[in-house]
Parts: C-alpha cells; structure tokens; sequence
C-alpha cells in the first residue's frame, strides 16, 4: 500500500526547498569591494546550498545581525529552523518579514505554524487569520499544512463550522488521510480540543465521525462508508453528547431530511441545548410550516447562545411567517447586527421592511443582499476557477452558523 | 509494554566519539571553561547528583551552545527523568549537528511519541529505523515499539506487519498486534476498556501467527470468533489467516465481514483473490470493482480485477487493469507474470519480453536481498 500522504511530516523538506529557490539571491557587486556582511551572506548562501546546515545557520546568524533589514537572509534562517523543527528560533526569524511585502503572506503562515509547533495557539490564529486575509500566499504544500492547522485552531476555539469548511477543502486532494480523519472527527463532534491534548478516551469516537465525515466529503462522495462509520458511531456512543447530531449531518448531506431530523431530535433528548440541532430542527419545522414548534426551537437556540445570528434569524422568520411583523424586524435587525454579510438576513429583512411599508429600508437591504449575493457568486467562481482557495474563515462568532444558509 | 527507560549508559557511547567532538564557534569563550563545567556535569552525573548535572550541562550550553556532548547529555538525561519538552529542544539541536546519528533520531522520535507530538514523531523513528541503531537491543525494542504503536495509529497497517517481523515481536508487542490485525487506528492507551481484551485475544493470535506457531494461532482466531462474532475486522481477520492456510475455507469468514462491514475494501480484495483462484470470476470482477469504487488507489483490487477479466478472455481490459497494478506497485511478481502470461496471450511478444526481463531482476534482487517490504500484493505469508 502507498504510504498516505502525512499532513505534518510530509510537508517540511519539499515545501521549503521550492519556496528557497523561487527567490532571488542577494550577489555583491562585482564592480564593489565585498563588504563583511557581502562576504558573510555569500558564505551562507554557499553553505546552505551544499547542505550544511549548521554552518549555515551560524553564517545567517552572523550576516542578519550585521544587517537586520537583508530580509532573504531571515527568511533562510527561518527556513532552516523550521526544518529542522526548532520552531521558536523559526518564528523569532519569520517575525522579521512580516512587514516586507514580499515575504508577508507566507510569512505570516510560518510564524503560525511556529507558533501552533510552540504551543501559542491564540496567537497562532491570529497569524492564519492574517495569512487568509493577505491571500493564502505560498506553495500548494504551505496551504496544504495552513489550513489543516488553521482547521485545528478554528476547533480549538470553537469555530466547528468553519473548521469543517476549511479542512474539507484538503479532502478531495489528500482523500482517506489518518490527519483529516481526526481533525474532522474533532470538528464534528464539537470537541475543543487539539489532536495532541483529546483524552484518549475519545479517541475512538473521534475517529468514528472523522472517517463519516471524511467519506461524505470525498469526491464523488462515499456514502455508503460513511454511513457504516456513522452507524458504527451511534451503536458505540449513541447515549454521549453530539453523537446523534454528527450522524443528522450526515443525513443532511444525503438529503435524507426525516432521518436527519429524527437524529437532531435524539439528539436534543441527550443535550437539550444544543444549539445546532435546535437551529437544524427549527428550520426544518418552519420549511414544513410547522411554526409553533420552530419558534419554541429558535427561542431556545437563543436562550442557549444569545447572539447566535441564525437563531435569531430563524425566529424572525417564524415571525414573518406569523405576520407578526414588529417581532419580525426586531429579530432580524437583531441577526442584521450579529452578522452584517448574511446575504438570507438581508433579504428576509428586505422582506419585512417591504411588507411594513419601509420602502426606503427595504430598497437598502435588497440592495446590501444583491451585492453580498454578487461577492458571493464571484467569490465562488473565482475559487472554482483558480482551483482553490477556500473562503476566509470569519472573525465574529456570528457567522458560525450562517454559512451553510447564505 | 516496553519500558522507555533507557540506560544512558549504553547510549552515550554512540554520541561522543571523543572530546574533542565538541563543535566549535567562532564566539567560543576559552575551552578550558567549557570543559571543566562539562567535567563537573559527568561527575555529577556519575555521582547520580542528577539535578547538579543537569544544571551544569545548561551551564555548559551557555558557553558552547553546539556542544554534541552536552546537548546529548541533557537531553538523554531529560528524556530519563521525563522532561520531554526540554528533552525534545536539547535533541533538535543536536540533530542539526548529528543528522547522521540513527539513535539520535530514535531518542527524539520517542521523546516526541510521549509529548504527543505523533506525526513527528513517526517521521524521526522512521528516520532512525531506516539509518539503524546499532545493536542497542534496549533502545530498538522500544523504537519498534513506538514505530508499530504510530503506524496503526496512521491507519498504515501494511506496514506495521513488517515491524513486527523485524523486531522479532514478543508479548510486550500484544496490543500493537491486536490493534493492527483488527485495523483498530488507536495507540494502546486508547483502546476503548471494552475493546482491551478483544484486542488482546487478537494480538497473541497475530504474533503466534508471526512465529509460525499456527496450531497457536488459529486456536486464537477461533476464541476471538467465538468471543466476538459481531465486531468489525474479526471475521476478515481469521479469513486473512485461513487464507494462507487452508483458503478454501477463507471465503465465507470474509464474506461474513463483509456483512459487518459493507464497505470493507480489503475484505472484498481478499474474497476477490479467493474467487479467483476457484475461477468464479463473475463474482471475483464484482468484488474487485467495488473495491476500486471505494479505493481507487488499491493496488490489489486492479490485480485481481485484472486476474478475473484475463480469467474471462477479456484480455484488452484484464491488460489495462494488470498494467495499473504493475504501475503502482512496481515491484511485485505476480502482477508481472498475470502480464507476461496475458502479453503472450494477446500476441504481444515485445510486451512480454519486457515483463520476463522485469522479473529477472526483481528475481536476482530478491534473492540478493530479502522479502519485500511494501508487498501490497505479495501478502500471502502476512494475515492480511
């Protein structure tokens, strides 16, 4: 069997070596006498380039003190700290580039993935969240390792939806990946926890809804393992928190909505609280018209997680739907304020605003949802046409819950 | 399972080839300090004043931050006394000095294995393993150990039986048996407490089988059959064993799996191979196809699904399957002689004298060398 392709260990060597050679070197002037720091980072470039590496680091060392500012210099330095996996001497050479626009965008992803080596997880993020923002800059192999970690972080602080968007990106190219499995499995069941700190005890189950969740990703998508893993899942832990709500997701996927439903139910009976399946069964209650019920479910969603925007999204349109107007707008102006890019909120408070005769309002929202629809649908045909590179994971925990509804 | 303690003692022999291996800097103070803090530490050491020692190796570090000895000392001593992170920094920098040395590697991967740190960890004992580490018997034992553990724990089965034969596997090697023989992705402390005996059953079984202690083995498979008829990856695990040793009473243990475990890609390889061999080779293509739905890249079901369609006279598609097996696993015989056979069955001679050359190098490697290690498809002494 062909080894499978590993997340962490894979990416060190290749990536670095590619990233080294796409720059240009610094060479001294011919027509100049070299100066030190000319004849030092000659030195390391020659070292480096015949692979000896402490030498290198040493000459790199001596060539970046001389003069801070050579930027190429810090970034070998960090290159060759980071392959030898001493990370905080890593990220302590990276953090140099981060203001030069060359290096910035990679840069950014490196000192965070120092950072996550070193346990700075916070900060960690916040460098992947500005690595996303600069562009996802880098290699195929840097985004690769990017997104599986910045995956784990968004779980870490409990971002599960976005989590699940970005590490499903790696799916269709790294397929049945051990790495994937458990980043997903931690990610679908809503634990906070990294791969290297989950008790051991939830091992098992992790792995269990990882591969469900891993199978129903692929391409085409592999329902039938997925199913097996999943029915496996809820035979082995059916009585624990979140098992039922994986396997309801599962079913959403596969457009089975009364299975799903049942399971977000089973799953309510175990976590009474749980926001998603009280958001999932809400919605559901209100596409079949049952109000009632979706109200008392989006109600408590609320009650669970005040600013959950979808749950206050939903609530406005049980009201809406009640035509009770005022309560309507309340709810959805609500929802407007926790998450200002739902293009669904803007359009149902396009709606409402219409229906209470706010003519001028309700041209604005149509207005904010047509032109977050178009960023949307461009945003989407420029990943589709640039083969990749998935939505930049948000900021606000209010956009937790509305990605799969906009 | 395998104590991690290692004796330095056996250990420190390898780092140091002499004193004056000390790596020298261009900032380097006067050596004589350097050495007679480097002196002190061993005393210390040797005076088992641990925390004294440990001290004046940092000490030391200071002055001579490349220092082999010291940073090997500190780190073996760290790792002994379980401070693996501060283990783990002194052992990274020692490597970017000794990238030669196998057992450095090895220390460092098992100092990585207990911070959790796994994929890492995988890497630098795969490392150490293919560099060696001399005959520490100690230290590869625990090596193997932490190698199988992580394997299984990567879902890379295949090739966790080739450690276990390499390391010569006794009992403390049980749990990582059972885990790879039932597919189990868990490292020992993982197993869930209801799953421990089963796994234990499993991997006596699997390391009885190892040892050719057949009568042993099967008694095993059988309890393990009795004890757990239900659970996934028991009935295709005895199939895999009965295979090898009586196989025409393999097909209905993997069939029985399959009814477990509907998507079970090996499972249905295996009973492909089987069908094959009593020519049913209707069912054996169907088998193999599902296979290949599931897991494209699997090697075996291209095999078989080549054997089967070669088997039917539809030698143009049975070619096709065969040369994507050959491709993806270059180095097995029977994909090259199912081809060689097929080629001359199409008329194809030159095809065919390529093949024919192909296995007599493979042929004269093996003989030179030993049993493959990969051998996706030459698993018929393996279990799977």
């Amino acid at each position: 069997m062909m080894a499978p392709f590993h997340i962490a260990a894979g990416f060190r060597s290749p990536h670095l070596s590619i990233l080294l050679l796409a720059l240009s070197m610094v060479l001294p002037s011919a027509a100049v006498p070299p100066t030190r720091f000319d004849t030092i980072a000659g030195q390391a470039d020659a070292a480096r380039t015949a692979n000896h590496v402490p030498d290198a680091i040493r000459l790199y060392r001596e060539a970046t003190r001389l003069k801070p500012a050579w930027s190429d210099g810090w970034w070998y330095l960090g290159s060759l700290f980071y392959d030898l996996d001493r990370f905080s001497e890593a990220a302590a050479a990276f953090r140099h580039l981060l203001d030069d626009p060359r290096y910035r965008g990679s840069a950014h992803a490196f000192v965070g993935l120092c950072e996550y080596e070193t346990g700075q997880y916070d900060d960690a993020l916040a460098q992947f969240r500005a690595w996303a923002g600069a562009g996802w800059a880098g290699t195929p192999e840097l985004r690769t390792v990017g997104y599986y970690h910045f995956s784990l972080l968004l779980t870490r602080e409990g971002k599960f939806t976005q989590s699940l968007a970005l590490i499903t990106w790696l799916v269709p190219r790294l397929g049945d990946n051990a790495e994937l499995t458990e980043a997903m499995g931690l990610a679908s069941l809503r634990i906070r926890y990294l791969p290297e700190n989950c008790p051991p005890e939830l091992r098992e189950r992790v792995w269990l809804s990882g591969k469900a969740a891993l199978y129903a990703q692929m391409a085409p998508r592999q329902f039938e393992p997925a199913d097996e893993f999943a029915a496996r899942l809820v035979a082995r832990y059916g009585g624990q928190p979140e098992v039922h709500a994986v396997r309801a997701m599962l079913y959403e996927i596969e457009d089975k909505k009364a299975e799903a439903e049942v399971e977000y139910r089973e799953e309510l009976k175990i976590s009474p609280d749980h926001v998603p399946a009280l958001v999932a069964l809400a919605e559901m209650d209100l596409d079949k018209g049952e109000t009632a019920e979706a109200r008392v479910f989006a109600q408590k969603a609320i009650d669970a997680e005040t600013n959950h925007a979808e749950a206050h999204h939903l609530l406005g349109r049980v009201f809406l739907a009640n035509r009770d107007l005022a309560a309507s707008v309340k709810e959805l102006e609500t929802a407007r304020q926790l998450a200002p890019k739902s293009a669904g909120v803007r359009a149902h408070l396009a709606m409402v605003y219409g229906r209470l005769g706010r003519i001028q309002e309700a041209k604005a929202e149509s207005a904010a949802y047509i032109e977050l629809k178009n960023k949307a649908d461009a945003a989407a045909a420029l990943r589709i046409k640039s083969q990749g590179q998935p939505a930049i994971p948000a900021q606000d925990s209010s956009s937790e819950t509305l990605e799969k509804t906009n | 399972m395998i104590s991690r303690i290692l004796l330095i003692a056996s250990l420190v022999a390898f780092a140091i080839a002499a004193p004056g291996a000390v790596a020298q800097t261009d900032t380097a103070p006067p050596r004589k300090d350097f050495r007679q803090l480097l002196q002190d530490a061993e005393k210390a050491r040797d005076e088992n004043r641990d925390e004294d020692a440990l001290r004046l190796f940092r000490r030391a570090l200071i002055v001579q931050p490349e220092s082999e000895e010291a940073l090997w000392y500190l780190g073996t001593m760290l790792y002994e006394k379980k401070q693996y992170a501060e283990a783990r920094d002194a052992l990274r920098v020692f490597m970017t000095l000794r990238s030669d040395a196998g057992a450095g590697w090895a220390l460092l991967g098992m100092t990585e294995f207990n911070l959790r740190e796994y994929p890492r960890a995988l890497d630098h004992l795969q490392r150490a393993r293919s560099m060696g580490v001399g005959d520490r018997k100690d230290l590869s034992q625990a090596m193997f150990y932490d190698l199988a553990c992580l394997l299984n724990r990567f879902e890379r089965y295949d090739e966790v039986m080739v450690i276990l034969a390499t390391a010569d596997a006794d009992d403390s090697f049980i749990e990582p048996a059972g885990l790879h023989g039932l597919r189990m992705p868990y490292l020992p402390a993982e197993i869930p407490a209801d799953r421990r005996a089963m796994v234990e059953v499993a991997g006596r079984a699997v390391l009885a089988f190892q040892a050719q202690r057949y009568d042993e083995a099967e008694t095993g498979f059988k309890q393990l059959i009795l004890d757990y008829p239900n659970e996934p990856g028991v009935h295709f695990l005895y199939g895999a064993f009965l295979s090898v040793q009586r196989p025409g009473d393999a097909v209905p243990e993997f069939e029985r799996e399959l009814q477990i475990s509907p998507a079970h890609v090996l499972a249905r390889v295996r009973l492909a191979e089987q069908l094959v061999g009593s020519r049913d080779y209707d069912r054996a293509l169907a088998l193999a196809r599902e296979a290949m739905k599931l897991e494209p890249k699997r090697v075996s079901a291209h095999l078989y699904a080549g054997e089967a369609l070669v088997g039917k006279g539809d030698l143009g598609d049975g070619i096709k399957e065969l040369e994507i097996a050959r491709d993806g696993e270059p180095d097995a015989t029977r994909t090259r002689w199912d081809l060689l056979r097929a080629y001359l069955s199409a008329g194809r001679q030159e095809d065919a004298n390529r093949e024919k050359q192909e296995i007599g190098k493979l042929l004269r490697l093996d003989a030179q060398s030993h049993p493959s290690e990969s051998g996706e498809t030459q698993h018929d002494q393996n279990p799977h």
